[in-house]
């Protein structure tokens, strides 16, 4: 332990002077740990981008009905509560968004073709932060206000009705009594979404609008919380749950849609298995480098043992040159990572890779995410194996018999 | 060049040790290539089987413009003998018949519209997974019982259990009415909402007789025993149609439009994080191939003082390493296939699948595919890699001075 | 005398006419649809579907009282005979001997054709909507063998439940609707009832025989024949119970 100082210079001394392969072997490292933290963050990106898709639809992280919804999605089965008594409950616990909307099957008809499709009756104000159209690519335009009469329907749709902005179109559905409930819309915007099933199956219409066709009064049938994390809705649905105090039936996401959920956990699973493989190559590299590194020393080892070093100091020299090579290279590793992964977090559009190969024409857009405890975590993982790494050879290392190794021929 | 092929040979085995660390480096890591590549492909399979297996199948036989437009009269005439014609022709059962048509199922206290199928008892469970999801009671058997599965909201909806009664209204090819009685037999889950509200089935020979279809339907499904073997089997079914009818043979792709570009997505983002790893691994072993040669310094020095010019010595050099490269491509590809082989025949059960498999009736493991795209991209890729590894070195050798090289190290 | 007085002299006498064409208009209408139904009315009659590859035929009995009640009974092909449809309002209840049950028909099946018709179910029940939710305006009138025939344009009102753009009414002084034509929201004609053949039948002038066809595909139209037709009975208002409905005995 006195050597330390020392034998931390001539560590130091040592790898500089050999400043081609130090370089090299840095390089190793410093992409070694690049991969794993981009890799980490590229999975990430991957099953947030999947599952916020996914919760997009539902939409929200939780959400609240009357217990008999779920299974018979009707008009008759809404929430007692009324808009006010709602407003009433939740606004003042400052959910990052919540929203009450109308949700009701509906069947929609042009002059030539009729759809069974699912009316929505929002407030386009509050469902902004969570709904899976993004307003301002719709052509046309979204609804405005919740008393807007108009409807906002897919682009899909609109071709199968052959119908378009301007044009009127009827929605006829049901109201508590089981009488028809209808009425004419003009069409003022048209959206895109990511699954054409989307597309075709909802129509969005004024939440007021709504609930006077379908003479409500001021009831909904859906009310969605949008929380911070998906991962974690707990606190959410606690908040909730004693909010309504047992009237309605909450869920949350992975409960309302348990396809979803799973495929959360399976996607997970991969990403497990990928940073796996990641660490396997990673960790090879790492040893295999150290190894090298040791056995094309044995004669210049050989003559400092000549020479009166102690093994344990070579053991220790050795070690501390490691842990100094991962330290810079974790170090120009995080960098690279971090320079790498932020500008890219706006989105990395593959189609350009994609493009070229025949197999592939579908582009895509990645969105990598960095998260402070992936980096810190990669970070001790890769100087704890890469300190497991060195002990072997600077064990060997510190084995020799000078005069075996002096005399080895490279 | 003969010589020089020798003398690279005999120097890579010189030095043993070197040369198995890095060769060692190079199969490692192709076998991770090998092995990532091959459960994506595995895993891609797994995810279409998964869609289409539940109730669309590989293929279907429709007449013209029934996929969009669903009308009860853009019927498939003689629907049973022709799938089972089809059964025979391919020596398969994974072929069926079907019916559809849209009614109102009244029970006592409830009515509901829904999607009424009419299928073929013995071989709907061929085709989908859904008989496989009996829950309560049994699954169809008779092909003119008057027996009816539904979907298990279908079922809390209408306040039904096994053993009451249903009746089913609708319009018939005629357009005449069409109504019957039926009785719950069997309920099924398939753990997604849509399916289990919406649709409810019954014996193919039943749903004919009750909307008169005059012996018609409007599908056959068709299974093959993997996606490959699907692509195979549809021109073959296309020439196996009956001539003088007008049919049409929709594959997957058509009946599940968004599939195929959600897959290519998810392919093309699986490339991009598969790119990093080649990088990975090629630089790693890049590394190994610079070090060893760098650390020959003092040897070049000595060979070149005997007056090998550097030119040769550069060619030597790279054919060294390329000769480890190449053995650690062979190597590699032959570990990496065989590894990766065990798992294609067990299956690879990634955590969450069984999950998956418990609730929605789907394979609980991926069975990676080996085929020679994914043996050989990763360790071609690591090859090229090392051979770039040789240049910097060989070109440095121009600049070597003899004496200073043999004072090296 | 003075321009002005003269202009308003001219204006008064003109105004009158065109707020009562508008007035007639909406009247003419009213009538027509009176004229048809009658206080109350038993019709028997034939309705035809014919499509390119096959025809079918259908008889029928038909009770209406007022504007809302309506009880339609098939009597014959035998397989259909029995079959009832019971209109109350905007609601409908079917009936079927073979499963021996009435059904309310919800909202998701109003589309669904009638009988297998070129009507929708929900044409059938909202035969009378024409009346208030729409904006009627004569466009011209014409005589025909001394009977004057007015062509009248129906706009719906914005919110109404209406896909057309426009319908186009020709209807006589007699109160008999020549032809009721669909027009979509580019102007172009979508389907059309045309009246073939006019009779005297019940004690009026009534189209005896009329017509639905699509203009896409002509050669698939939905035809009703008059056979007899009695007006102004005694009907009970039991006859359009969901009782009577199911018992088919009793007409």
């Amino acid at each position: 332990m006195r050597m330390l100082p020392v034998l931390s210079r001539l560590a130091w001394r040592y790898l500089w002077r050999n400043h081609r392969r130090t370089i090299i072997m840095v390089g190793a490292i410093a992409v070694g740990a690049w991969a794993m933290i981009f890799m980490t963050a590229l999975t990430r990106g991957m099953v947030d981008q999947m599952i916020r898709d996914g919760i997009s639809v539902l939409p929200g992280h939780v959400q609240a009905h009357n217990p008999e919804f779920l299974d018979d999605p009707s008009v008759s089965n809404r929430i007692a509560m009324g808009d006010e008594e709602l407003a009433g409950k939740f606004d003042a616990m400052d959910f990052r968004a919540w929203a009450s909307r109308v949700r009701v099957p509906a069947v929609i008809t042009s002059e030539r073709e009729s759809r069974g499709v699912t009316l929505l009756g929002v407030d386009p104000e509050a469902e902004e932060e969570f709904s899976f159209v993004s307003y301002e690519d719709v052509e046309g335009r979204f609804l405005e206000t919740p008393d807007d009469k108009g409807v906002v329907i897919g682009r899909k749709l609109a071709d199968k009705l052959d119908t378009e902005v301007g044009k009127r179109i009827v929605i006829m559905s049901q109201d508590p009594d089981n009488e028809i409930a209808d009425r004419g819309f003009r069409v003022v915007g048209l959206f895109k979404a990511n699954m054409a099933a989307f597309e075709e199956s909802y129509v969005f219409v004024g939440k007021k609008t709504a609930q006077k066709m379908l003479r409500i009064g001021d009831t909904t049938t859906e009310i969605v919380f949008v929380g911070d994390d998906y991962r974690n809705v707990d606190p959410t649905y606690q908040r909730v749950s004693e909010a309504v105090a047992g009237k309605l039936k909450v869920s949350r996401w992975y409960e309302v849609d348990t396809y979803l959920g799973t495929m959360m956990k399976v996607m997970d699973g991969f990403v497990l298995i990928w940073v796996i493989v990641i660490f396997l190559a990673l960790s090879f590299g790492l040893v295999n480098t150290l190894v090298m590194a040791v056995f094309e020393r044995i004669r210049e080892i050989g003559l400092m043992l000549a020479l009166g070093m102690k093994p344990s100091s070579i053991l220790g020299q050795i070690i501390i040159e490691s842990m100094f090579l991962l330290a810079i290279g974790l170090g120009l590793g995080d960098i690279l990572a971090f320079a790498s992964v932020k500008p890219l977090e706006s989105g990395i559009d593959i189609s350009v890779v994609a493009e070229g190969m025949e197999m592939w024409g579908a582009s895509s857009m990645l969105y990598p995410k960095l998260y402070w405890s992936d980096m810190v975590l990669a970070n001790v993982v890769v100087l704890i194996l890469g300190f497991l790494a060195s002990l072997s050879p600077a064990w060997r290392a510190s084995r020799y018999e000078p005069v075996e190794a002096i005399t080895k021929v490279g | 060049m003969n010589i020089v092929l020798r003398l690279a040979w005999r120097n890579i085995w010189r030095q043993r040790r070197r040369t198995w660390l890095t060769t060692g480096a190079m199969v490692f890591s192709n076998t991770l290539l090998v092995f990532m590549i091959s459960l994506q492909f595995g895993m891609y399979g797994l995810m279409i089987d998964n869609t289409l297996k539940v109730f669309s199948g590989h293929m279907q036989i429709q007449v013209p413009g029934y996929k969009d437009d669903q009308k009860i009269r853009q019927a498939v005439p003689n629907v049973v003998p022709l799938a089972s014609g089809l059964r025979q022709q391919f020596r398969t059962d994974t072929i069926a018949a079907r019916g559809w048509a849209f009614g109102l199922a009244s029970s006592a206290e409830r009515s509901y519209g829904i999607g009424i199928f009419g299928v073929e008892p013995t071989f709907e469970p061929e085709v989908s997974s859904i008989p496989g999801l009996i829950k309560e009671g049994r699954y169809l058997e008779d092909s003119d019982a008057t027996d009816i599965v539904i979907g298990s909201v279908l079922a809390r909806n209408l306040r039904v259990g096994i053993g009451d009664e249903l009746t089913l209204l609708g319009s018939g090819r005629d357009g005449s009415f069409a109504a019957a009685v039926v009785n719950v037999v069997g309920i099924f889950e398939s753990g997604v909402v849509d399916i289990d509200r919406n649709i409810a089935q019954l014996p193919l020979g039943l749903f004919q007789e009750v909307f008169y279809m005059e012996g018609a339907g409007h599908q056959v499904v068709i299974n093959a025993a993997n996606l490959d073997e699907a692509t195979l089997l549809e021109p073959q079914i296309i020439e196996a149609l009956p001539a003088g009818e007008d049919l049409v043979v929709h594959d997957w792709d058509a009946l599940q439009p968004g599939l195929k570009q959600a897959i290519q997505a998810d392919m093309s983002s699986a490339f991009f994080m598969y790119g990093i790893l080649v990088i990975l691994v090629a630089f790693s072993v890049l590394n190994t191939q610079l070090m060893s040669v760098l650390e020959r310094t003092h040897e070049f020095g000595i060979v070149m003082s005997l007056g090998l010019k550097p030119g040769r010595l550069g060619r030597l050099v790279m054919l060294e390493t390329a000769m480890m490269g190449m053995l650690g491509l062979i190597l590699g590809a032959i570990a990496g296939a065989l590894f990766t082989s065990w798992f294609m025949v067990n299956g690879l059960s990634i955590p969450g699948m069984e999950e998956m498999s418990a609730k929605f009736n789907l394979p609980p493991r991926v069975y990676p595919q080996v085929n020679i795209w994914s043996t050989l991209i990763g360790p071609v890729v690591v090859f090229l890699f090392t051979l770039l590894a040789a240049v910097y070195p060989a070109l440095r050798l121009h600049r070597l001075h003899p004496v200073e090289a043999m004072r090296a190290n | 005398m003075n321009k002005p007085f003269l202009l308003i002299l001219f204006l008064v006498a003109l105004s009158p006419r065109v707020v009562a064409d508008k007035h007639d208009a909406t009247q003419i209408v009213r009538d027509a649809i009176d004229h048809w139904r009658g206080l109350s009315s038993y019709t028997e009659m034939t309705m035809v579907i014919h499509r390119p590859d096959w025809e079918r035929s259908m008889t029928m009995r038909a009770w209406t009282k007022g504007q809302d009640q309506s009880l339609v009974r098939v009597t014959e092909p035998k397989k259909d005979r029995g079959n009832g449809t019971l209109i109350d309002d905007d609601s409908m209840w079917t009936f079927s001997p073979k499963i021996n049950r009435v059904i309310k028909v919800p909202s998701s099946m109003m589309g669904q054709s009638w009988m297998g018709s070129d009507f929708s179910n929900k044409d059938i029940t909202r035969a009378d909507d024409i009346i208030d939710q729409y904006d009627h305006t004569i466009l011209s009138r014409e005589e025909v063998d001394d009977i004057t025939v007015y062509e009248i344009q129906s706009i719906p009102h914005e919110d109404a439940a209406v896909v057309w753009g426009r319908e186009v009414l020709k209807i006589r002084d007699d109160h008999v609707v020549l032809e009721h034509a669909f027009y979509d929201q580019d102007g172009e004609l979508v389907k059309k009832l045309v009246s073939l053949e006019i009779a005297d039948m019940g004690g009026r002038t009534i189209a005896k025989r009329q017509r639905m066809v699509k203009t896409e595909d002509p050669d698939e139209w939905t035809e009703i024949g008059v056979n007899d037709v009695e007006y102004e009975i005694d009907l009970k208002d039991s006859l359009f119970t969901l009782s009577n409905l199911r018992n088919p005995r009793n007409n």
